[in-house]
């Protein structure tokens, strides 16, 4: 009868752990493998819509990676370069400059879901109006391409030495969701390393040195 | 274990039907007959599906973007700020590299005029400290947490009735430079028809401030300009270690003391101490001799120059010279000839001799050249007078209000019971330092002050140079900066930057040039110092009725001798573990103080090493573990002060705690013991020498943790090959053999190095680091062991593991004793990863974890090494460490200070110094960033940027325009080991000392015969001897 009892609550436990199991495959990865890894984001931004339909530059938003070591995500103020003006998409205003035309009245501000998450970082409820108590607050979007802490990466060398963003990044302007398109692994770096040495980066003869204090340190 | 007779049933049932368990289809009959083989089964499955559903991503990693980019701010870039350290009146140039708002690594400003780009280890030491999540966070009242409006007005009220009854104020702090605080102070206690302010120092150089007013008429500090000085002659000032400004006098110093082949000239430099410190052991002559006797020999030696000046002085009634005449008649005729390239330093407290200093300096022309009285020094300031009066006054009970700033008074003052009684009594005791301290733990309040790196303040070490400290980040906690504190207790409520800007405005920019206080300021700001003209008391000429030779008193048995270590000036930094892991230069101790005493006076008293003494003064007691130095005085007994601070309990579990971890701090003690209550208040001075002293023995023990007992270099006898017993790790020579052959003290090679067991199929272009060492130089100050630990993260690991061998420091200083120990010669190097081309590292790894860039560097990739430490043992430097455990930090707020260039190494792996090459990384990818090519000095290691002798020189080797490649053909450069073709990146050049061949008997190594000595000793003094490696040899059993 115990031992029934004990059978009984260990296939109980067995059928669990089937189920962590189950949940844990879908996102199984050998640790620090990463590739193809594309969180939802709290603001649903598209890359393919400003990076490959209005067709601006990476470096307009993320310019710190000419200077820095990060590329970095771009601070509020920078979307607010824009979105002070464009409150939702191209549809929605359109309708309502039509509609205010036609019953006489100046149009109403109309701020989509999406950038309401955005104006609520700086605090602001008419993008247009300033809010001089603002409590700021940022945008707590999730890390996609992230190295081992082993590892030294700095995105200023490889824009000055003029690596293309997509050949690490893969093309982001066609996404609508950023995935990490590559493995992002040392074979893979390397690699780019030796064919950017032989060959040079667009017809410019490069150095690209592969001793390990380069990037392990 | 089944054995026959306990089979389980069901074992009995599987062996003796159908197949076997494995394959078995479990009968239905079965399926809940549990037995031990199918509970394994099920268990196994159970924890490998867990730890398989373990193996998924961790948690999503937030990236938080500003949400306005504060200007000029990159995220990820490193900002410089210029700063000046106020914390120490002599009040060096800071640049703060800030990254992310975070302050993280302290640098010399090479502009400033003072500290010239260089730093001392407390300086650099300065993030741990701000990074402390014990400094206050909260206003304290009566011990308890309270609010600053609360506390305000709590004291404002007791003021106001002080006010009324027309009672004492009295604010003491330690030498304060700064012209705005120093006003702060002055509008605060005018307020009270009694109030003054006092200044404390820790280590009080009250007496020669008095005696230039009994000589000069006014009360001040000279300004010593030691670059002009061609002879230097010091009387126990360790001016090169802890005396005053040292890393001012360091870099001066060093300007005379590096000999060029075509012009082979250097300063002399004779020192008289009775304990061994830094300067004492760079001199080119020691002389040991008791502080109690340093006016005896400066009565003989002024007779002496007096009588060149054509003055007979009545030398009969003196006591006669320890030191011998002819030397002292040879230094006279070194002073005199050098009259007005000279100066005489010395320590010592007794005004009487220092008026004897004074009236030498005066008699060899020294005032205006050598010292300069009309623009002083403001670096020392304290009046003990004032201080033993104050003392008076608290007893009396005649102190109605109380305030103490920057220091611990009641740490720092002998009659520590008596005194916190006495301030019991006071009305209003406030304290406004950073931490619960033994004094803030009696005030009734405690309105804690900024750090350094939080406030706003200013400094004036010198009268005519005023620098600013800018406030780098957000205060932590919610403390509040001394200047708005003495300002609102004044009824001005202005923050701390209006309150400095509105005294600079009206007190600092009508003695600049500027006219636009706005350009002035942002300038200023920008500069962080500015040249202004000099504010300072007029002084007379020489009084020369002022000197008289009194005869000293007879010496005692025993002379006590209180000082400061290098890496602990104040109390105040006890509580920075950088500071207290860091070995002293001479003892090599870490985490403790200790009693020195001569190899004959602990003969005599039958101790060595780690066994407990007790010192007795003037009726205090403190007991301590005994260290032997050779080179001390037999007389002199010597303790380090701040020790023994409040709260220093908190490092007991510091190291890693493991199965056989021993504490850093015993149960109820503290680091290190406080040697306060020993100094003397007889003379009305605060005096930290004193001949009544009694000194025993005491069955206890106490084990000191050295870091040079072991990590020698020399061969064991029975083992050495012809000519290797004994390996010149240090090279020296004297500059007489120097003049005849810059080469000479060269070691004698005894295998060819031209033989390569590689091929020479690695070609050497582009950059080629290499770095040289300059031993001349080199005093051994450490500032670069803590620069290091700062940039490259190294951890501290606490007492026990520097006892057990294992410290971290990347760069450690190895000291050598040369010499016997009446005239000891001691020649420190810096020892870390040589970066050889032939490394014996690389060869032994089992998996290319350590390897040779293209660039020349030794490489350590800490995520490919599995530990196995053959590189270590490999090592003939001994520079790798290996990381026995994980040495996570105190609390998470340390973890702030962390440089995040460089990798946070795990446990089991080796590491050892980079050559910063992060730096290294950083200063390429900037020159591509700018599009121009690397110059010399774009890359500095954190070490050599932190060098006030600027002994380290860094760069490409292949560059034929750097410094480091015009130092490969100096005569004087040497390798370590280099007959072993290791072919190292790191040189070193030669001590030389400025003496004689014929009195340097016991000189270095001019003499090439005394490595054919078939049996050497290591009393022989033909060579340069590890000072511990006799002791090594006694207590080799212990450790391993």
């Amino acid at each position: 009868m115990n031992r029934s009892i004990v059978t009984v609550i260990l296939l109980i436990g067995l059928f669990y752990s089937l189920i962590v199991v189950a949940a844990g495959v879908s996102t199984w990865r050998y640790p620090d493998e990463q590739q193809g890894y594309s969180p939802e984001q709290p603001i649903a931004y598209s890359h393919r819509l400003h990076a490959g339909e209005l067709g601006m530059d990476c470096k307009f938003c993320h310019f710190n990676s000419l200077e820095s070591r990060h590329a970095g995500i771009p601070s509020t103020d920078v979307c607010m370069k824009c979105h002070k003006f464009v409150t939702s998409s191209y549809e929605v205003l359109k309708e309502e400059l039509d509609l205010a035309d036609k019953e006489k009245r100046k149009p109403k501000t109309i701020i989509s879901d999406k950038l309401k998450k955005l104006y609520a970082s700086l605090d602001l409820v008419d993008p247009k109006t300033p809010n001089p108590d603002a409590k700021l607050k940022s945008i707590e979007w999730i890390r996609v391409h992230n190295l081992p802490d082993f590892v030294c990466f700095d995105h200023s060398a490889h824009v000055t030495a003029g690596v293309a963003c997509q050949k690490c990044h893969g093309p982001v302007e066609s996404m609508e969701q950023v995935r990490q398109f590559e493995s992002l692994s040392m074979g893979w770096c390397v690699k780019c390393h030796q064919e950017s040495t032989e060959n040079g980066i667009n017809g410019k003869a490069v150095h690209a040195v592969r001793d390990c204090a380069v990037c392990h340190h | 274990m089944i054995n026959e007779a306990n089979k389980p049933e069901s074992l009995h049932h599987a062996n003796e039907s159908g197949p076997p368990m494995d394959n078995a289809i479990i009968p239905e009959k079965d399926l809940f007959q549990l037995n031990r083989r199918r509970f394994l089964e099920a268990a196994g499955f159970t924890f490998s599906a867990v730890a398989l559903s373990g193996c998924t991503r961790p948690d999503p990693e937030l990236a938080l973007p500003f949400a306005e980019l504060p200007e000029g701010i990159r995220p990820g870039q490193k900002l410089t700020y210029a700063s000046s350290c106020v914390d120490f009146p002599s009040g060096c140039g800071l640049l703060v590299s800030v990254r992310d708002g975070r302050p993280l690594k302290m640098e010399g400003m090479p502009e400033h005029p003072l500290s010239k780009g260089g730093l001392n280890a407390v300086a650099q030491a300065l993030p741990l400290g701000l990074y402390d999540s014990h400094r206050l966070k909260n206003p304290l009242r009566l011990g308890k947490k309270s609010e600053w409006k609360d506390v305000d007005e709590a004291i404002l009220k007791t003021l106001s009735s002080v006010k009324d009854s027309g009672d004492a104020v009295r604010v003491v702090t330690p030498t304060v430079t700064g012209p705005t605080l120093k006003e702060a102070i002055d509008t605060f206690l005018k307020q009270f028809k009694d109030g003054s302010h006092i200044t404390l120092d820790t280590v009080s150089h009250s007496a020669i401030l008095d005696a230039h007013e009994k000589t000069h008429g006014a009360r001040v500090l000279p300004h010593y300009l030691l670059s002009g000085a061609k002879v230097i002659v010091s009387f126990g000032a360790d001016f090169l270690g802890t005396w005053i400004s040292p890393v001012e006098f360091t870099a001066d110093w060093r300007t005379n003391r590096v000999p060029i082949e075509d012009d082979p000239q250097m300063s002399y430099h004779a020192h008289f101490e009775g304990r061994v410190s830094l300067t004492g052991g760079k001199a080119d002559r020691r002389y040991r001799l008791a502080p109690d006797e340093f006016g005896t020999v400066l009565n003989h030696l002024y007779a002496m120059l007096s009588e060149k000046a054509g003055k007979k002085v009545e030398t009969a009634k003196l006591r006669k010279s320890p030191i011998a005449e002819a030397d002292l008649t040879s230094l006279a005729e070194r002073l005199w000839d050098a009259r007005g390239e000279s100066i005489l330093l010395c320590d010592s407290q007794d005004v009487a001799v220092q008026v004897v200093v004074n009236a030498i300096n005066h008699l060899l022309d020294n005032y205006g050249k050598t010292l300069d009285i009309t623009k002083p020094s403001l670096q020392a300031q304290g009046n003990d007078r004032e201080v033993l009066k104050l003392i008076d006054e608290l007893k009396a009970g005649k102190i109605a209000a109380l305030f103490v700033a920057g220091t611990d008074l009641t740490h720092n003052l002998p009659e520590h019971g008596k005194l916190a009684e006495a301030i019991s009594k006071v009305r209003l005791v406030v304290s406004l330092n950073e931490r619960n301290d033994d004094f803030s733990s009696i005030a009734h309040f405690v309105c804690p002050d900024h750090h350094l790196l939080e406030s706003w303040l200013d400094a004036e070490p010198v009268s005519g140079l005023v620098s600013l400290s800018q406030p780098l980040l957000q205060p932590l906690g919610n403390t509040r900066s001394i200047l708005e504190s003495f300002a609102l207790w004044s009824g001005n409520k202005s923050s701390a930057y209006e309150i400095l800007r509105t005294s600079w405005e009206k007190n600092i920019l009508p003695r600049s040039k500027s006219k636009s206080f706005r350009k002035f300021w942002d300038q200023s700001v920008h500069d962080g110092f500015i040249e202004a003209s000099s504010v300072a008391p007029k002084v007379s000429e020489f009084k020369t009725e002022a000197v008289a030779l009194s005869p000293q008193a007879k010496p005692d048995e025993y002379c006590l001798s209180l000082y400061t270590k290098v890496g602990l000036t104040d109390s105040r930094h006890a509580h920075n573990p950088w500071l207290q892991e860091l070995p002293d230069p001479i003892t090599k101790v870490t985490w403790d103080n200790y009693v020195s005493l001569s190899p004959t006076t602990a003969e005599k008293l039958g101790v060595s090493d780690g066994d407990v003494v007790s010192v007795e003064a003037g009726g205090s007691n403190v007991e301590l573990p005994a260290l032997v130095q050779r080179g001390q005085h037999d007389r002199v007994i010597s303790i380090a002060l701040a020790y023994g601070v409040k709260g220093t309990d908190r490092f007991a579990k510091i190291g890693p705690q493991w199965l056989e971890s021993r504490l850093t701090v015993a149960e109820g003690e503290l680091v290190g013991k406080n040697a306060a209550p020993l100094i003397s208040t007889a003379n009305g001075s605060l005096s930290l020498t004193r001949d009544d002293v009694a000194i025993a023995k005491t069955d206890k023990r106490h084990e000191l943790a050295k870091t040079q007992e072991y990590h020698s270099m020399e061969l064991p006898k029975n083992i050495a090959p012809y000519g290797g017993e004994y390996r010149d790790v240090v090279e020296s020579t004297t500059l007489a053999a120097y003049k005849d052959d810059p080469e000479a003290g060269m070691h004698e090679k005894h295998f060819d190095t031209s033989v390569q067991l590689w091929p020479d199929d690695h070609p050497k272009k582009g950059h080629q680091w290499g770095m040289s060492i300059d031993l001349n130089v080199c005093t051994g100050c450490s500032a670069c062991v803590v620069a290091c630990q700062s940039e490259n993260n190294v951890p501290v690991v606490g007492k026990d593991e520097v006892y057990r061998q294992r410290e971290m420091h990347w760069m450690r200083i190895d000291r050598y004793i040369d010499g016997e120990d009446d005239d000891i010669q001691v020649s420190h190097q810096p020892m870390m990863c040589q970066h050889c081309d032939n490394a014996p590292c690389e060869t032994v790894c089992p998996v290319l974890a350590t390897t040779h860039s293209s660039e020349g560097l030794n490489e350590q990739v800490y995520n490919r090494c599995v530990g196995t430490r053959y590189c270590a043992n490999n090592c003939p430097y001994k520079v790798r460490r290996f990381n026995w455990f994980n040495y996570s930090h105190e609390d998470s707020l340390v973890n702030l200070a962390l440089n995040p260039d460089v990798t946070v190494r795990a446990r089991g792996v080796m590491e050892k110094c980079s050559m910063c090459v992060q730096r290294i990384e950083e200063g390429k990818i900037d020159a591509k960033r700018r599009g121009v090519e690397l110059t010399d000095g774009d890359i500095q290691t954190a070490c050599q940027q932190s060098c006030p002798a600027k002994a380290i020189t860094f760069g490409d080797m292949n560059d034929s325009k750097s410094e480091i490649h015009t130092t490969l053909d100096n005569p004087r450069k040497y390798g370590v080991l280099e007959e072993f073709n290791f072919r190292q990146g790191v040189s070193y050049l030669r001590v030389v000392r400025n003496r004689e061949e014929g009195d340097s008997g016991e000189g270095g190594h001019s003499n090439h015969d005394a490595h054919k000595h078939s049996e050497v000793t290591p009393s022989n003094s033909n060579n340069i001897v590890n000072l511990d490696e006799k002791r090594t040899s006694e207590t080799g059993g212990k450790h391993v």
